[in-house]
């Protein structure tokens, strides 16, 4: 029994894959979780103050005030801001929340009333809103001369009946599905010479390029295909609305694909084996699925990993589908995602060429 | 129809090519021989315009490889050391596929198709998978594939590692087959028996370079290896042996194995006089042994190694 356990015990830690699949992984994975729900050191949920876009437009003594008081407290910044501008910006994303003072706020004031303002926010950053809600009342309570009344709007995702979390588990759930799948196509190429096809490709009168644009052709409709099944299925089962901006819907598709294949292919230039490829491949898109909001939805995370999922292919095209179906944006609201996912895209591609000339020409 | 002139080819610090030349004419079976290691995989990727000499020229039908890859790709038909097929295609979605890349027309594919599959003896197997294939008959369709194209040269990088004995004469037969029907073919090997059985021409290759090129007969006369004569003798006595000795001192005794051994041009002359010999003085022969001259005493001769497998 002992020489079994010993011989199994061998082969695991000959086994570079499981060991970086027992330990490695599950602690990279625990440290992430830790920063996103606010539990690791400096990170406990304080580390950065949420912004708070305000409007004044009642422009007197009593407002500014109350903007200084907001300002002076421990979690919150304020940036100033017109109404429009500011309703804009929690539309498209750009922050949580705006806090509109009105006109008459300091003659409410004076003469006994409640004034009122006004708490714009988009309700898919939770953690960001509970933050300002929580410390706009504490600001609003403090003044002592009259009780302000605080009118809660959400701007975001109103005009239609989708769930937030459902938008989050096709977007999320689709991109970490799809790293996956192309992952395992990019690793074909490496399977095919190590059975010796690429070497049959090459005697051909294939040229090396055509070869890798093959691959990348089969990754990037594969993405597409599964893509395009995961909304058709989440428009079937859950009355996903796909006719919101079909044109958005198309190019997000497009460009996510895009850029996952790309991803995926890369990958499978920088390793030498099938089996590193692999290896490689879990550990990033695992990573790169945590810090870019296919596992954690973002607006739970601490801002400093709000700020790292930029560098995650994951970020973009989870946002990128929040603006269609969450935010209701038009398509060139949308464009900057998509050029930016197309740009992912065509990077990895060109550094996968350059890598796979290398690489495969060796002999 | 190939022309190797002063070709050579490094990686690194290894000399995997050094300064080789032959020629091969048209409808020949040429044997490249060798252990592993001895170059032969680097010369087939020189052929097929996969890698790059350092120096010298290789003109294939006129064209020289350096300056028209594409054309000798079109004349060239390579089965490679490995399997190189999808196991989850059948033979017939292998062919289609391999011999697509070469453009050639769909129907005129379909009529190559068939021929191959005739010429390598699987037309009943054509729709069934690869993975289902045994190794010998995954060879033969790795053979199909490339001939699709017509190629006027195939080259065989050793087409029988791994195989058993009675798919390897399949594969022979194959072979047999091109061979009759004019084409050229580049024979890579270790093995010396199926260099001896197919090829018109052998060069004997060992780090990098050539050391013997010719026929078998002319490799023969190069090495100057000779036809082994061995007789193990029942009963004799020291008088007998001094005896035989003394007629032909090139005569060998063993007395442990008690036997007598001799090298010589013409084994069946040799033998009626050795016999004659020994009766004559009057030893009694228990068995007699003999070893033609091959590929692999004209190896051992030139190389002072034997070829492993």
């Amino acid at each position: 029994m002992f020489k079994l356990f010993k011989k199994d015990l061998t082969l695991f830690f000959h086994d570079q894959r499981s060991v970086i699949l027992t330990f490695l992984l599950p602690v990279i994975l625990i440290t992430l979780f830790a920063f996103a729900y606010g539990s690791f050191g400096a990170f406990d949920g304080r580390s950065e103050p949420v912004t708070l876009l305000v409007s004044d437009l009642d422009k007197t003594l009593s407002a500014k005030e109350i903007i200084n008081r907001i300002d002076s407290l421990e979690d919150i910044k304020t940036v100033m801001s017109d109404t429009v501008k500011s309703l804009d910006m929690v539309i498209r994303g750009k922050y949580a929340g705006a806090l509109i003072i009105y006109k008459g706020f300091q003659d409410s004031l004076v003469s006994g009333k409640s004034p009122q303002i006004e708490l714009l926010y988009d309700r898919s950053r939770e953690m960001e809103i509970a933050i300002l809600q929580q410390n706009v009342i504490r600001a609003a309570m403090n003044d002592r001369k009259s009780a302000i009344g605080i009118k809660w709007t959400s701007v975001v995702g109103e005009k239609n009946d989708i769930k937030l979390g459902l938008i989050q588990a096709v977007a999320g759930t689709a991109i970490l599905m799809l790293l996956f799948s192309v992952a395992g196509v990019g690793a074909s190429i490496l399977e095919e010479k190590e059975n010796g096809t690429i070497n049959r490709l090459l005697y051909s009168p294939l040229k090396v390029s055509s070869i890798l644009y093959g691959k990348m052709l089969f990754a990037f409709f594969i993405s597409i295909l599964q893509l395009t099944t995961m909304f058709l299925f989440a428009w079937l089962v859950f009355n996903l609305d796909l006719s919101i901006n079909i044109p958005a819907l198309i190019l997000m598709i497009l460009a996510t694909a895009f850029a996952v294949s790309g991803i995926g292919v890369f990958l499978a230039a920088v390793a030498k084996t099938r089996q590193q490829a692999q290896n490689l491949s879990t550990i990033i898109i695992l990573i790169m699925s945590a810090i870019g909001g296919s596992m954690i939805p973002l607006f739970i995370m601490p801002v400093i990993l709000q700020k790292i999922a930029f560098l995650s292919v994951n970020y973009w095209g989870i946002q990128g589908f929040y603006d269609i179906f969450w935010r209701n944006l038009p398509l060139e609201a949308i464009l900057p995602k998509i050029f930016i996912l197309s740009g992912i895209g065509i990077f990895m591609t060109l550094s996968s060429i350059l890598l796979f000339r290398k690489r495969i020409m060796k002999f | 129809m190939i022309q190797i002139r002063s070709v050579s080819k490094s990686f690194g610090n290894i000399e995997a090519v050094r300064d080789m030349s032959f020629s091969i004419n048209k409808g020949e079976i040429f044997g490249i021989l060798g252990p592993n290691g001895a170059g032969k995989s680097t010369i087939v990727n020189i052929l097929n315009t996969l890698v790059k000499p350092d120096k010298g020229d290789v003109i294939i039908d006129g064209v020289n490889i350096n300056n028209d890859g594409d054309t000798i790709k079109l004349i060239m038909g390579v089965v490679p050391q490995e399997i190189a097929l999808y196991e989850e295609l059948s033979a017939y979605e292998n062919l289609m596929f391999w011999g697509g890349l070469y453009d050639i027309p769909k129907q005129m594919l379909v009529n190559n198709i068939n021929r191959t599959l005739e010429v390598v003896d699987l037309v009943n197997r054509k729709n069934d998978r690869i993975k289902t294939f045994s190794g010998g008959m995954k060879r033969r369709i790795n053979i199909a594939c490339s001939l699709l194209h017509n190629p006027r040269i195939l080259v065989l990088d050793e087409p029988t590692v791994g195989v058993d004995p009675q798919n390897r004469n399949h594969i022979f037969e194959v072979i047999e087959r091109l061979h009759n029907n004019g084409m050229t073919i580049i024979y890579t090997t270790h093995y010396l028996e199926e260099a001896e059985r197919f090829c018109d021409k052998i060069a004997i290759i060992d780090v990098g370079r050539i050391i013997a090129l010719g026929t078998l007969k002319e490799l023969r006369k190069i090495s100057d290896a000779k036809d082994l004569l061995t007789i193990k003798l029942a009963d004799y006595n020291n008088e007998t042996i001094s005896t035989i000795m003394s007629a032909n001192p090139l005569i060998r005794f063993d007395s442990t194995t008690k036997t007598l051994e001799i090298d010589c041009e013409n084994i069946s002359n040799e033998i009626s006089k050795m016999t004659n010999l020994i009766q004559d003085a009057g030893g009694v022969i228990e068995r007699i042994y003999t070893r033609g001259t091959n590929l692999e005493s004209i190896y051992l001769k030139l190389t002072g190694k034997e070829l492993r497998d």
